[in-house]
């Protein structure tokens, strides 16, 4: 339960205080171990009886240690980043932005219907208005035919300045809301990308690091037999000044030669890392730009496509000259018998033509607006479709890396494992534990294990 | 196999005259020759257990549909209260496919240890080195036609202990300290995974981590460590006054040795 609290340690499984917490304690513990182990017996009463080893102590100060905090630090900085609730999205406002976006569009689409009831109404007050002048003109001295031309003209001028001046409002709002959808896919694909080339560079840069520590531990393997023997002949006390700088000699070759094999490897390693560090920045600039460039031409698309529809709804707002009423539910248009036949034919034809236009733009102004708002919305499935891809990315790394851990710390135990098997003979203690939750009276081998751990670092 | 269990046995018994005579000037609160280990890994690829984990998988995907299809439209307390019923369910059905094994495991281990003269039998895992090894014995009386039949004599008082850690794990003060804990690295982990957001560099983000690691061991040592010495100390007190040599996590225990853990929470508290 406190697994990632207590990191290094293989009992985080068991989730159990005390166990756990032996590894977070391990100075305390060493402390405690060292003062039992002080007041213990010596060697020679130890035969038959019971050893254990701290594991965790011995694993700490093995020479691939570093390499498995390097291990847990990465999952650790990945469980974080990848696996917190909070930060489960790459854009925390993704979902903010997409309901902003839905408002805004829906809103605008409000807009749209309203004005072109506006349209409608006005429309349908200039028919009357001239139906009626028809009427008066014909029968009462009204105004003449080109007088109702002139004022249906005027009307319709002031309703398409109008509407131009809401079409312009509408068209920067779109604007502006497009230019920040574009900033926010900008930055969502920087991220990505920066993400895939670090994961990159941290999985070849892993991947080097594991090749380095299983060169090193199959080096060390290879000559822990001869290390071992001249350990061993050192310690004799029968071993003349020349034999034993001699021995030590043969040891300080053996380090010297490992050392040595190590580091060439290592400054290969870094060799090849800085190249595809470079390598790396190229591609994320490179495929960068492409996906500016798309968006970029994704977005000025929309606008023209917007800016046109926007241009063709005002341009078709010419004046209607035809009453237009509901009667008893019905749409009743009447053009007075009177009028003279070419004025009537004129002002029918162009209410037949406007009312005909009218109802295209209609429909396709909301068809526009519906569009716009299904390409937008799949826009942002994408993003979140890529925000998704990089979640279950994050979570294979998280496995590769557990699993290279699991294979590590395998190795480290095994080594160890020989160690303490060796010292246990050489003592003639008969069974030896770890992960023991409290030592009573058995003989602790922990330093002694210690000692030979250390010593392979040397 | 019956007869290769009597030899079996026979030649244990001969073996451990053997040792007890070898052993004689070593005997004393020491003396190891009665503990075994067990992989019980090799025993759960037993062909038996395989079968029943095949069973069980199958039943808990059939039982998952059931309760995604019932949950679906169920309140946040209902699904609760479904949750609770088919977590039942499935326990219930782990007992009836794993019950006879476990049973059966646990006669066939007895059986073993008490031929081999062992007072405990550990999981293998925690063997660094020596040891009676008895999980081929125990395959091969599990595999074997009949029954395994139980030991007649009880194992003898060992000197190694046990405690169940999540038992002092629940006593009142320790959990009080871990689940603080717990939301405390609750809210280290936000704090950290927003920094992290922030982070623009792989040198910030080790910063980061490292921060991160830092403040959760300083809490560790200042609200854990106390109450795990103090743990530490109640059980090797409780150990020393039973006699004990050693005191491992009842996880680990898999026949025998001395449960300490009432002994140790009744300290505690």
């Amino acid at each position: 339960m406190m697994g990632s609290a207590f990191r290094g340690t293989e009992r985080a499984a068991t989730a159990s205080l005390i166990a756990l917490a032996l590894a977070v304690c391990a100075p305390a513990f060493l402390l405690l171990s060292g003062c039992s182990h002080a007041t213990k017996a010596p060697a020679p009463a130890e035969k038959g009886t019971v050893g254990y080893v701290i594991m965790d102590d011995l694993v700490k100060k093995h020479p691939l240690y570093d390499q498995l905090a390097r291990y847990d630090r990465s999952i650790e900085a990945f469980d974080l980043t990848a696996t917190a609730p909070q930060v489960a999205a790459s854009d925390p406002h993704l979902a903010e932005r997409e309901r902003d976006l839905q408002k805004q569009l829906n809103d605008a689409a409000d807009r749209t219907r309203k004005l072109i009831d506006q349209k409608q109404k006005q429309y349908q007050q200039q028919e009357s208005a001239a139906i009626a002048a028809a009427l008066r003109g014909a029968g009462a001295g009204g105004p003449s035919a080109a007088q109702i031309s002139s004022s249906v003209n005027a009307t319709a001028r002031q309703q398409q300045s109008g509407v131009a001046t809401q079409a312009q409002r509408d068209l920067n709002a779109y604007r502006s809301t497009l230019q920040k959808q574009d900033t926010a896919q900008v930055n969502a694909a920087q991220k990505a990308l920066s993400v895939r080339a670090d994961r990159t560079y941290r999985a070849k840069a892993e991947e080097l690091q594991s090749k380095e520590s299983a060169l090193s531990l199959k080096m060390a393997s290879e000559d822990a037999p001869q290390r071992l023997a001249l350990r061993t002949k050192l310690t004799s006390l029968a071993l003349d000044d020349a034999a034993r700088e001699d021995a030590q000699k043969q040891l300080a070759a053996i380090d010297r030669k490992e050392s040595d094999a190590l580091a060439a490897a290592r400054n290969r390693d870094q060799q090849t890392l800085v190249a595809l560090q470079a390598q790396l920045k190229d591609q994320v600039q490179t495929d960068l730009n492409a996906q500016v460039a798309a968006i970029r031409k994704r977005s000025l698309g929309s606008l023209a496509q917007r800016q046109q529809s926007l241009a063709r709804q005002v341009s078709n707002l010419g004046g209607p000259a035809v009453r237009t009423t509901v009667v008893n539910g019905r749409v009743k248009q009447q053009v007075s018998n009177t009028l003279p036949p070419a004025l009537r034919a004129r002002i029918e034809q162009l209410h037949s033509d406007y009312q005909k236009r009218f109802q295209a733009d209609a429909k396709t102004t909301i068809a526009d607006f519906q569009k716009t708002r299904q390409d937008l919305g799949k826009r942002y499935a994408q993003l979140h479709g890529l925000d998704g891809a990089s979640q279950a990315g994050a979570q294979a790394q998280i496995l590769s890396l557990r699993k290279k851990r699991e294979d590590l710390y395998g190795e480290i135990k095994a080594q160890i494992e020989r160690e303490v098997r060796l010292i246990a003979q050489q003592r003639g203690i008969a069974v030896v534990l770890t992960d023991i939750v409290a030592p009573a009276g058995g003989v602790d081998l922990t330093p002694d294990a210690l000692k030979d751990i250390e010593s392979l670092h040397e | 196999m019956n007869q290769l269990f009597a030899r079996g046995r026979a030649v244990a018994l001969a073996f451990a005259l053997g040792a007890a005579i070898l052993a004689t000037p070593a005997i004393g609160a020491n003396d190891v020759t009665d503990i075994g280990s067990l992989d019980q890994q090799a025993l759960a690829a037993l062909p038996a257990f395989q079968t029943a984990n095949k069973q069980l998988n199958a039943y808990g995907a059939s039982l998952q549909k059931q309760y995604l299809g019932r949950a679906q439209h169920a309140s946040q307390s209902e699904q609760q209260r479904l949750a609770g019923e088919f977590q039942g369910r499935m326990a219930d059905k782990q007992r009836q496919l794993f019950g006879p094994l476990f049973g059966r495991a646990q006669v066939a281990i007895a059986s073993v240890a008490s031929s081999k003269n062992l007072t405990v039998v550990v999981d293998k895992r925690i063997v660094v080195f020596g040891g009676q090894d008895i999980t081929n014995n125990v395959k091969q009386l599990l595999t074997g036609v009949g029954d395994p039949v139980p030991p007649v004599t009880t194992p003898p008082p060992s000197k190694v202990g046990y405690v169940d850690q999540s038992a002092i794990d629940q006593t009142p003060k320790v959990k009080a300290v871990t689940d603080d804990f717990l939301k405390f690295k609750q809210e280290q982990d936000k704090a950290a995974a927003d920094k992290l957001k922030g982070a623009k560099t792989a040198a910030d983000r080790d910063n980061v981590l490292k921060d991160y690691r830092k403040t959760l061991d300083d809490q560790q040592n200042k609200t854990l460590k106390p109450m795990v010495d103090s743990t530490r100390s109640a059980i090797g007190d409780v150990a020393k006054a039973k006699g004990l040599i050693l005191v491992v996590d009842k996880g680990n225990i898999v026949f025998g040795g001395v449960d300490i853990t009432k002994d140790v929470t009744d300290k505690l508290k």
